[in-house]
């Protein structure tokens, strides 16, 4: 009988939407702040409508706000309830828990449930794809308690299990996704049901993406979004958005600003700059497989090379804080720890330190996306600083791809690249400084740092796993098995027709995610 | 077409080779005279770029400042220097220019003269021509630099590649005339090995030609190396004319910073007309109709 009425629910829902389609578009308003229309610029097209697969930003933006993830990070960077209202472990760490809200439904009338939480694990577990599989290693299965309550239950103790399950996982509608053979091949390029606050109905590749209000989301502040349509437009690059924005034709820059521009819009009139932090951190990777970078001198011979303050306030043009050369940054405030001291630039150390090493004529290979452009800025004060010091640095800025390659097999002498969300510190180091971590591009391998970054992730809460994340960070510093240059603050560029942006830590999410949609409304 | 002035001049030129006919028309002509002594003083300003600017390094500390006294093309985005990037920059981009132009000539020339000396070769030489002529050069360009990593090596083999058909199309055609001519006949017809013949008849036969293909070639390759490194593909590890546009888009400062832009786009643009001007001069002084 459910399943009866599920399918006419659906079938209803489609040809409303399909009605819709039907209605000729209003034509192109965009700006002046009106509650029926908030255009966000973008540069990429939707790759993938399914949000367990799809990565670009566009990606992203798009569907998160249709499917709600179980917690959502605040200005702090700390985890704040979404689809979830309390998550907590037993004991022993072994299992997890998640209660979830019982008033959320997707736009085709069914309830949001603890069997598509379930659903959507599993078919991450089996088929093993996108940035959750492999966050969720610990996992041995999962099983709705009830409708509003799911059980998580984990092969060892695992700290860090809700934290990245709650972040990364879009939580997908089991009676739409379930229709597919694969979930990871479901294209989901039509007939969108959202339980956000927007749902897509209309997508014009490299055009424009048009997203409605829905009118049922507990979490607006009064039950329902403020604006009536969400629209992203596809734009050539950051320039033409710009003028863009000043022209009024779009309300939001969905991109976060080059640091030039950003500093030539601070005082426009009509544009507003939310300042975000990165979760993730600017850095040169050594190659410790390659020699002479096997030896500690010469890696810190290289980190006094490097002229931190030019970087950050001349390529960066001030938008980005030091870490003091520490992998858990200031933005994670709880994590932060501020006795880590910068290496300072003294090529003159630098000089010693080589030749204590027995090493003359260093020449070292770097390589970085020529695309990105702040890299792209500071690549050559690198190579100018290092200088300095007698070290010969040659820039190899790689096609993006080229460059990702590069990378994975670890064909490189220096890496110079960014991570985008590093959200949770213990979690995060496995991944990219321990033994045979996914992204462990320095090649590190260190007994006594594996075992501090177990300890971490085995802790079950934040003030258990601070003493052993603190102290690997230490050892990753003293070691500079990572330098770390910078965590960027960017820059979001809005019309000042609009006010109630919600603004949290990095790119990805900045204003254009649930939260911030949800809430914003015209000004004055 | 009165025929005796031509005559006359013929008569008081007697005694003048053509190639000095050649330059008194040339220099007759102002536009030509002024390009090439344009594209002189481009070709100066790159053996002299250390005289004229230091090399542009590191980082300033006015950024974004307008042309001034200080920084007579203003200054980029970290604070460097726009006119020294402009002075450096021509430099790499008549170098990889030229380059490029030279081993697409020797390849063009190869090719064009063996189609048109060797019956047999032409079908099969004419394909490959045309099948390079109708690539899309700029995608492939694109694609092999990406692929083959940025570098000035990669940039002038790259734009050669592409620019050697249209070289061998001139070529082969001019040859084509000089072929039958009968003191080409006379020479095959005492023995000279067929090296020899192309050596030594065929190609001083299609010298002007070359001489103009040389110059139009390098522009192309200016303008080639330019697109390029425009797109990022160009060699991070030194400053050409499309570097310095490559970077100022990419600071997002097209929009208010116009000197980012405007000078290096003007070096590129005098480059190209001059070298143009320059060849459709000679062109002219070279051809007795036109002369």
């Amino acid at each position: 009988m459910r399943r009866s009425l599920s399918a006419a629910l659906a079938a209803g829902a489609l040809a409303a939407l399909t009605l819709s389609a039907c209605v000729p578009s209003t034509p192109e308003a965009g700006g002046g702040g009106d509650a029926e229309r908030l255009t966000i610029a973008t540069t990429t097209d939707v790759v993938n409508f399914n949000p367990l697969v799809g990565n670009s930003r566009t990606d992203s933006w798009v569907t998160n706000l249709m499917y709600p993830h179980l917690t959502q990070i605040d200005a702090e960077g700390q985890r704040i309830p979404y689809l979830a209202t309390e998550w907590g472990y037993n004991e022993d760490g072994t299992e997890a828990t998640v209660t979830i809200r019982d008033d959320m439904t997707w736009t085709d009338g069914e309830p949001v449930t603890a069997d598509d939480v379930v659903f959507t694990i599993n078919a991450v577990a089996e088929e093993q794809f996108g940035v959750v599989a492999g966050l969720i290693t610990a996992l041995e299965s999962a099983e709705a308690v009830s409708d509003t309550e799911v059980r998580f239950n984990l092969s060892r103790p695992d700290g860090t299990f809700l934290d990245s399950v709650g972040f990364w996982m879009p939580i997908v509608p089991e009676h739409v996704f379930s229709q597919a053979e694969s979930v990871q091949e479901f294209a989901n390029d039509s007939d969108w049901v959202s339980a956000g606050p927007y749902v897509l109905t209309e997508a014009d590749r490299g055009q424009r993406y048009v997203m409605e209000r829905v009118e049922n989301f507990p979490l607006a502040p009064e039950g329902t979004p403020a604006v009536d349509e969400v629209v992203f437009q596809i734009y050539p690059d950051v320039n033409t958005e710009v003028l863009a924005l000043r022209n009024g034709e779009v309300d939001v820059i969905g991109n976060v600003l080059p640091p030039s521009t950003a500093v030539s819009l601070q005082d426009a009139e009509g544009i507003e700059l939310a300042q975000v932090p990165s979760l993730g951190w600017a850095h040169l990777q050594y190659n410790m497989e390659r020699e002479p970078l096997d030896d500690v001198r010469v890696r810190r011979a290289l980190a006094h090379s490097v002229d931190y303050e030019a970087i950050r306030e001349v390529a960066l043009q001030g938008f980005a804080e030091s870490t003091g050369g520490s992998t858990l940054t200031p933005t994670l405030t709880e994590w932060y720890d501020d006795s880590i001291q910068e290496y300072p630039y003294d090529p003159a150390e630098a000089r010693r330190l080589l030749e204590e090493a027995g090493v003359t004529d260093l020449s070292l290979d770097m390589i970085y996306d020529q695309a990105d452009a702040n890299i792209s800025r500071w690549a050559p004060l690198v190579r100018d600083s290092a200088a300095e010091a007698g070290i010969t640095i040659n820039l190899q800025g790689l096609e993006r791809n080229t460059y990702i390659s590069h990378a994975d097999e670890r064909d490189f002498d220096i890496y110079a690249g960014s991570w985008a969300v590093m959200d949770n510190p213990p979690a995060n180091f496995a991944l990219a400084f321990g033994t045979d971590g996914f992204i462990n591009y320095a090649n590190v391998s260190d007994p006594e740092l594996d075992a501090l970054i177990q300890e971490a992730n085995e802790a079950l809460t934040v003030e258990e796993a601070l003493e052993p994340t603190q102290e690997a960070a230490r050892i990753i510093h003293d070691q500079v098995y990572d330098n770390v240059l910078y965590v960027e603050t960017f820059n979001i560029a809005y019309s000042s027709d609009w006010t109630g942006f919600q603004p949290v830590p990095s790119e990805l999410l900045g204003i254009v995610h649930p939260l911030s949609l949800s809430q914003v409304r015209p000004a004055g | 077409m009165n025929p005796s002035p031509a005559a006359e001049v013929a008569t008081a030129a007697d005694e003048l080779t053509s190639s000095s006919r050649t330059w008194r028309a040339f220099r007759r002509n102002p536009l030509g005279m002024g390009s090439a002594v344009l594209l002189l003083a481009l070709i100066l300003v790159a053996l002299a770029a250390p005289l004229i600017a230091e090399y542009p390094r590191g980082y300033g500390h006015e950024i974004l400042s307008p042309p001034s006294a200080a920084h007579w093309f203003g200054t980029d985005d970290v604070g460097q220097d726009v006119f020294a990037q402009v002075v450096w920059g021509t430099r790499i981009s008549m170098t990889i220019g030229l380059a490029a132009a030279l081993l697409a000539i020797v390849i063009g020339l190869l090719v064009g003269v063996l189609a048109a000396y060797f019956r047999a070769l032409d079908t099969l030489l004419g394909i490959v021509i045309d099948l390079f002529l109708s690539l899309p050069v700029l995608p492939l360009m694109i694609l092999i630099a990406a692929l083959a990593g940025p570098s000035v090596t990669t940039l002038v083999v790259v734009i050669a590649i592409f620019s050697w058909p249209e070289v061998a199309r001139l070529v082969r055609s001019a040859a084509m005339a000089i072929v039958p001519l009968p003191y080409v006949s006379a020479a095959k017809v005492i023995g000279g090995s067929p090296w020899w013949i192309m050596r030594r008849h065929v190609l001083p036969g299609v010298a002007p030609v070359v001489a103009i293909s040389v110059v139009l070639t390098t522009s192309r390759a200016v303008l080639s190396e330019a697109g390029l490194s425009f797109l990022g593909l160009g060699d991070p590890n030194t400053w050409s004319w499309g570097t310095i546009l490559h970077r100022a888009q990419q600071s997002g400062s097209l929009a208010t910073a116009w000197w980012s832009t405007l000078f290096p786009s003007l070096a590129i643009l005098l480059l190209v007309v001059a070298t143009t001007l320059v060849s459709v001069a000679y062109n002219d002084a070279r051809n007795p109709r036109t002369r």
